[in-house]
């Protein structure tokens, strides 16, 4: 991960290591609720395929805290 | 069956709508719908489901009604207080529409519980306010092949999703975590309003048969930057209620009382 790229974080953009996983993301920006949903360009990725996808310069991600109220 | 003149004047604005009509309207008077929690969510799905002619709308929850509810439980009023949530609501919906009705179970929703609840209902709606409970509900819906449409709010921000068991994701494969907060969360009245709407739109649709169902996608609003997102989903093959490897009982039989063994 030695070349950066911008992405956009919760409609921020954010400078990240280049090939950050999902899982190194979570971690970056400290989104420790472990509830957490994660929505990566629209889509809802699941817990077990953290590890395994890579984001891509310019991609959106948006971490999400579950709304449980009632 | 046939609709009365007075049901034809009091459904009049939604029997000249073409996608409704008559047999829609017969399609909704044979319906019955599980209210699950006449709370923030439930008040509001309670009223729409009782103005639009639902036949049939059982009502449960456990708790009574608290002053710390009314800033958002749009069915109980000050002189509620200290009653059941149910017998309020029974109340209010019996005035709105004496012609539905209306099945209150002043009980806790769990497993035990759960299917004599859903028996016989064409639609789960989600008036709770935690996971576990909700899970119970994802449980019963998959089990017994009934949609269940989630809806959740948390200070100026909502969540809603129709779950249909075999079609679409379910409850479990979205919050497949539980950290148990049970702390008070902060809600400002119409947050409920908006979601539950969506939700009430959403069974009305279901029980029609018309239009796009919030199936595969999770819709998320946003009331400080008043926007609404759809977040799209798969089922996801590691679930352990609704994916391929997933536990066929549901119900563990501890859970289940003696009448409930034979359903496994």
């Amino acid at each position: 991960m030695n070349e950066t790229m911008e992405i956009i974080v919760n409609g921020h953009k954010e400078i990240v290591p280049g090939n950050a996983t999902l899982s190194f993301l979570i971690h970056h920006f400290k989104e420790y609720d472990g509830d957490l949903i994660v929505e990566h360009n629209g889509r809802f990725v699941y817990p077990q395929k953290y590890a395994d996808v890579t984001v891509r310069e310019g991609d959106a991600i948006e971490f999400i805290n579950p709304n449980i109220g009632g | 069956m046939q609709i009365s003149s007075e049901e034809a004047i009091r459904y009049n604005r939604q029997l000249i709508l073409p996608e409704i009509g008559t047999q829609g309207q017969i399609k909704l008077k044979q319906a019955r719908v599980l209210i699950a929690g006449v709370g923030g969510l439930g008040s509001v799905s309670a009223y729409y489901m009782a103005a639009a002619g639902i036949g049939s709308i059982r009502i449960a929850d456990r708790d009574c009604v608290e002053a710390g509810n009314l800033n958002r439980q749009i069915l109980h009023g000050t002189g509620d207080i200290g009653r059941p949530k149910t017998l309020s609501a029974l109340e209010k919906l019996q005035n709105l529409n004496p012609d539905c009705n209306i099945e209150p179970i002043q009980e806790i929703i769990s497993d035990e519980t759960i299917l004599d609840m859903v028996a016989d209902c064409t639609v789960i709606l989600d008036g709770t306010d935690n996971l576990k409970t909700r899970k119970v509900l994802n449980r019963a819906s998959i089990l017994k092949g009934i949609p269940f449409i989630y809806g959740g709010v948390e200070g100026f921000t909502g969540m809603v999703t129709t779950f249909i068991p075999g079609r679409t994701p379910c409850l479990e494969c979205l919050f497949s975590r539980d950290n148990g907060h049970n702390e008070p969360i902060g809600i400002i009245g119409p947050v409920p309003g908006v979601i539950a709407s969506i939700q009430s739109l959403e069974a009305i649709k279901l029980i029609l048969g018309i239009g796009g169902l919030l199936t595969n996608n999770l819709l998320v609003f946003n009331g400080m930057d008043m926007t609404f997102r759809k977040i799209e989903m798969d089922k996801n093959p590691d679930c352990p209620i609704c994916g391929s490897n997933a536990d066929s009982g549901l119900f563990t039989p501890k859970d289940l009382p003696a009448s409930k063994k034979a359903l496994k």
